[in-house]
């Protein structure tokens, strides 16, 4: 009964990534694929990725990206999951209600939207400074290579940030009342609480969300797409606008494309052995 | 839980809750706004907030695919393509999006079912794989399925654009179908198989039936991952007949000439389906998303 999703993974994601590493070791450009023919060339893409400081450039964005994306939805999902997870407010089960609308919202979409909120002109955010009096000029947000990286990675955290919710929101669940009504008793205080009691029993759940949103983040495409297409400058280019551009923009260099893919698949791939041993683990019979 | 709550702590907590609202919802309020004004009014005032006429033109536009223009549209001269295209990747989408859920929910239950019931080492090692090839980058993936779809003819089509998302979903579709399945109990398949059933008629006539809530939770989550994928029918498709709704948006990028008011027009209209389905469904696809990272 495994035999259709297996044939299926091995020719749409086994093969792929095999072929992807034999591309990375031919010249496969726009010529070369109308020809068909592949002329090996043996480790010429790496060497021209490896000589490309743009290469390092989108390597080192991505690293800042990945670092500050991830933080922020650690931060703020776990303010927001403690905050729901008190049900003695009714209003928290609104906001329950209401924790998947970023999730909800198409990634396209969300870029789109906040290219509109970070628009120097009719920007929103602009509109909403001005009407508050926090600043006096309209603010180029996306012509500026530092307020261009923060405002991909807003928009990137908005949406992402819901997924992290939901698994502290579950983590919550499972700790037992008692351990807080003991401490209580014991007369520890709430900021105590939390650090001796919430989150060590949560680690497991955070130790996943960190390896699945670190790996997710490594791949940002969408937003930077929609937001910036790696602008102002290259400020904001990172791994896989790279590999896109390489493979699928004018001059199309696949070949190129294929070694930076390979490349971003071996880094991730560390992140996914950890991933699968940790999940593993638990289902275990 | 019945402790008393201070009227102090009471109050912290409402403000809490509503920061988290606002976090939630206040992005999105710019498409509401500007999509209901014409770009005139829009314009006239860069500073505030609140449309000051409101009207639906943008919407009609759309809807129509360009030929409803009405007053606010008759003499604009530009249009982008995106608007003609709009109605016709709607519907690609949709065709694209329940093809997927269909292919990945059978494939996907399958598969789950015997990483559930069997204890085979390599059944637990597909588990294994599965689970890694999560985080394959897709873009990884792209580069070698662009070259093998344009030798077999698979570009331009929304058959290429299903075959390359159902492969990438469907290790998803297991993570999340799996732990529902190794919850459900033994018993009756067991009885079942004794009284003759065997075990592929086991799971259709029992499994299945059983897992109706994992199943819609794991369709739910696998339709509105269809209708978000950008980076697949980007690369795949470049004939418009074949477009869907996130590459449509995407030929609004990096448009200069576009109006904003239409652009958001067009992105509500994009992000409504999948929208709706996440506060409606809400109960199923939580649960999905939880078992599908946590357990699976």
């Amino acid at each position: 009964m495994n035999a259709p999703s297996g044939l299926w993974l091995a020719l749409i994601l086994a093969w792929p990534v095999l072929y992807a590493g034999w591309l990375s070791l031919h010249e496969v450009s726009i010529r070369q694929l109308r020809t068909g023919e592949f002329p090996f060339a043996g480790a010429a893409n790496y060497v021209r990725l490896f000589r490309d400081d743009v290469f390092w450039l989108a390597l080192s964005h991505t690293v800042v990206f990945v670092a500050i994306s991830v933080a922020l939805e650690v931060v703020i999902a776990l303010a927001i999951a403690l905050v729901i997870n008190d049900e003695r407010v009714w209003l928290s089960r609104v906001t329950r209600g209401l924790l998947l609308v970023p999730w909800g919202v198409p990634p396209v979409v969300n870029g789109l939207l906040w290219s509109v909120i970070f628009n120097a002109q009719y920007g929103y955010l602009n509109r909403a400074l001005l009407a508050l009096g926090l600043i006096a000029e309209h603010v180029n947000w996306l012509g500026d290579s530092r307020l261009a990286m923060g405002a991909v990675i807003t928009a990137y955290v908005w949406r992402t940030t819901p997924f992290n919710i939901l698994l502290y929101h579950a983590g919550l669940q499972g700790i037992p009342r008692d351990y807080y009504e003991a401490a209580e008793v014991d007369g520890a205080s709430g900021w105590s609480r939390f650090w001796r009691i919430t989150l060590p029993l949560l680690r497991p759940v955070i130790a996943v969300s960190l390896i699945l949103r670190t790996a997710f983040a490594f791949m940002v495409f969408d937003e930077i797409f929609a937001i910036t297409q790696g602008g102002p400058g290259n400020a904001t280019w990172v791994a896989a606008w790279y590999t896109y551009r390489a493979a699928f923009q004018p001059p199309f260099n696949v070949g190129l494309g294929s070694a930076s893919a390979w490349v971003m698949a071996l880094i991730l791939a560390v992140a996914g052995l950890a991933y699968a041993r940790l999940v593993g683990r638990r289902l275990e019979p | 839980m019945a402790w008393r709550l201070s009227w102090r702590r009471r109050a912290l907590l409402w403000l809490a809750n509503l920061a988290a609202i606002a976090f939630l919802l206040a992005p999105l309020a710019p498409v509401v706004l500007a999509s209901l004004q014409s770009e005139k009014a829009i314009q006239r005032d860069v500073r505030a907030l609140l449309p000051r006429e409101i009207t639906l033109a943008n919407f009609q536009l759309i809807l129509s695919g360009g030929a409803t223009r009405g007053p606010i549209f008759e003499q604009v001269t530009y249009l982008p393509k995106s608007v003609d295209r709009f109605p016709a990747a709607f519907a690609n989408s949709l065709i694209v999006a329940c093809a997927v859920t269909l292919l990945t929910l059978v494939l996907g239950s399958l598969s789950a079912y015997t990483v559930a019931r069997l204890n085979l080492r390599w059944v637990k090692a597909m588990l294994s794989l599965s689970v890694a090839s999560r985080l394959v980058p897709l873009i990884v993936l792209m580069v070698p399925l662009y070259v093998l779809f344009r030798t077999y003819g698979l570009l331009n089509s929304l058959t290429g654009v299903v075959i390359a998302e159902v492969g990438f979903l469907v290790p998803y579709a297991v993570l999340i179908l799996a732990p529902y399945l190794a919850s459900l109990p033994a018993e009756l398949e067991d009885a079942a198989r004794i009284d003759g059933c065997t075990r592929f008629g086991a799971f259709r006539r029992i499994v299945l039936p059983l897992a109706t809530p994992g199943l819609a939770a794991c369709a739910t989550i696998m339709f509105i991952l269809s209708w978000h994928e950008l980076l697949i029918p980007l690369i795949v498709v470049s004939r418009p007949e074949a477009m869907t709704v996130p590459v449509v948006l995407a030929g609004l990028v990096s448009d200069y000439f576009v109006f904003f008011t239409l652009m958001m027009a067009i992105c509500l209209l994009g992000l409504a389906p999948t929208l709706l389905l996440v506060v409606v469904l809400q109960k199923y696809v939580v649960r999905g998303l939880v078992s599908g990272a946590l357990k699976g």
